[in-house]
């Protein structure tokens, strides 16, 4: 799809030149050709640095509430960087007017560990391509097609909101999942607590998953305060438990299901499936979605005479 | 058996069932977050009315439930509490007009973490209670003892190898 690509540089180009932005965030080339890593454009002939193909992963809203605070900026975004930017615009940590979307349809991004599966070496791998909703892989002797299924992302096969909900510019159409795929935790709370135990006792506390996060915008992080301290820095399975089951908590009816924590996670900790429980939890008791332009107020900022009674009225 | 195992070892109480040795050997530590003008008030009321209930709640004086941050909750789990209780105003009655409003919501949400995460939901407690309730409150308090005494003792928010066998 290098037409959009091509499109993007335009518009990026366009939008330096034409002061509505003082800078550009996107993604440019990584270091390998399956992988992509946020450039920061200031100057209109840079723009060549700019691409869009399925490997542009990184939610680039991380960067607004410190970037965009006192100057216009132009972002290249996902429609789930796009349900980032609209909840921090909710909370007041961006201001719309400060911004410049240029957003794109998508069809999902690839998780190149798949590959390996397919049995692509990523060694050999020399570029990453959308080609009638396939992912054409062009390797060093020819090229492979490879089913969305088998490469994408998981937090992508379970993603239906794959059109921008807020944009100034858009490009690119959406391609839907043929079928969602649903991701399955135990059903038993015996099973569930075993089963987070076993996720959380691998934590090294790096904190990765809290400094990807577009909604994890806290300028000192509870689990960095000293006073009160809310949980040890130490990476024992139960400081583990309250930092993830703190967080999770801190971004119930916020999290928009990016899946960014689960990515950049070092131990591969399924994090994304806890945000996606309490998201269905959030949508289920308040009919709320984080990243909805329609919502008015954030979720835990609001309430309405008649929410859900968590009493259990013993009597 | 039912509620006919309360500890009640006033005197001049009505007399129930004496609960066997085993049992009266473990009493629950349960953590109690009041808001100061409705449950904490209504605690208080059944001091001064006298009223028994069991000693197994550590009571936490709260401006308002809208002040329980939902990681108050999780560290007293993560710190061994058998049991928690959260009690707030009646919807409505909050003496900063909205504030058990927003504790709704956080609460609502709490619970659903718990249950994401696996750990017994039976141990968390969420009531409305008001200053005039003294009886309510001792009875949530002789109920929530006894339901938590039943689950026995909480062994941690994770699972861990030693704990798995000792148990």
């Amino acid at each position: 799809m290098s037409d959009i690509e091509e499109k993007i540089r335009e518009e990026a180009k366009k939008a330096l030149e034409d002061g509505k932005a003082a800078m550009v965030i996107g993604w440019g080339a990584g270091s390998v050709p399956f992988r992509t890593t946020p450039v920061f454009i200031e100057n209109p002939d840079d723009v060549g640095k700019l691409v869009w193909n399925p490997a542009c992963t990184n939610n680039l809203a991380v960067y607004l509430p410190k970037m965009a605070k006192d100057r216009k900026v132009a972002i290249v975004a996902k429609p789930c960087d796009i349900r980032s930017i609209v909840a921090l615009i909710q909370e007041n940590q961006v201001k719309r007017e400060n911004l410049y979307i240029i957003g794109l349809g998508c069809a999902g991004v690839v998780d190149p560990s798949r590959f390996e599966e397919k049995g692509i070496r990523l060694p050999s791998i020399t570029g990453i391509e959308w080609v009638d909703g396939k992912i054409k892989v062009i390797i060093q002797d020819g090229e492979q097609l490879v089913a969305p299924e088998d490469c994408l992302r998981e937090m992508c096969l379970a993603c239906t909101k794959r059109e921008p909900a807020m944009f100034d510019v858009k490009f690119g159409e959406a391609v839907l999942p043929v079928e969602p795929k649903p991701r399955e935790l135990p059903e038993l709370p015996e099973e569930r607590r075993k089963y987070w135990s076993e996720q959380f006792s691998k934590c090294i506390r790096c904190y990765a998953c809290r400094q990807i996060c577009p909604n994890c915008y806290c300028e000192v992080c509870f689990a960095d305060r000293v006073e009160p301290k809310w949980t040890a820095k130490k990476a024992v399975p139960e400081e583990n438990w309250m930092f993830h089951a703190t967080r999770a908590m801190h971004l119930a009816g916020r999290c928009v299901q990016c899946g960014e924590c689960e990515r950049v996670c070092p131990v591969g900790i399924r994090i994304a499936e806890l945000m996606r429980e309490m998201a269905e939890a959030v949508k289920k008791k308040y009919d709320y979605e984080a990243g909805d332009p329609n919502e008015e107020a954030p979720l835990l900022g609001t309430f309405r005479e008649n929410d859900v009674d968590p009493a259990q009225h013993s009597e | 058996m039912s509620e006919d195992t309360l500890v009640v070892e006033e005197k001049g109480q009505e007399q129930k069932e004496q609960p066997s040795e085993e049992k009266r050997a473990w009493q629950p530590i349960i953590l109690g977050i009041l808001c100061n003008w409705c449950s904490y008030a209504g605690a208080d009321l059944a001091g001064s009315s006298r009223l028994q209930y069991p000693e197994t709640v550590r009571i936490i004086r709260v401006p308002c439930s809208g002040r329980v941050d939902p990681a108050f909750v999780l560290k007293a789990f993560r710190k061994g509490f058998d049991g928690v209780m959260v009690l707030g105003c009646h919807p409505g009655d909050c003496h900063y007009a909205k504030g058990n409003y927003y504790a709704r919501r956080r609460i609502a949400l709490l619970q659903d973490l718990l249950k994401a995460l696996g750990l017994p939901e039976e141990r968390f407690h969420f009531e409305w209670v008001s200053a005039s309730e003294g009886n309510r409150f001792a009875e949530l308090v002789h109920e929530f003892t006894e339901k938590i005494r039943k689950l026995g003792p909480f062994t941690g928010v994770v699972e861990t190898e030693n704990k798995t066998q000792s148990n």
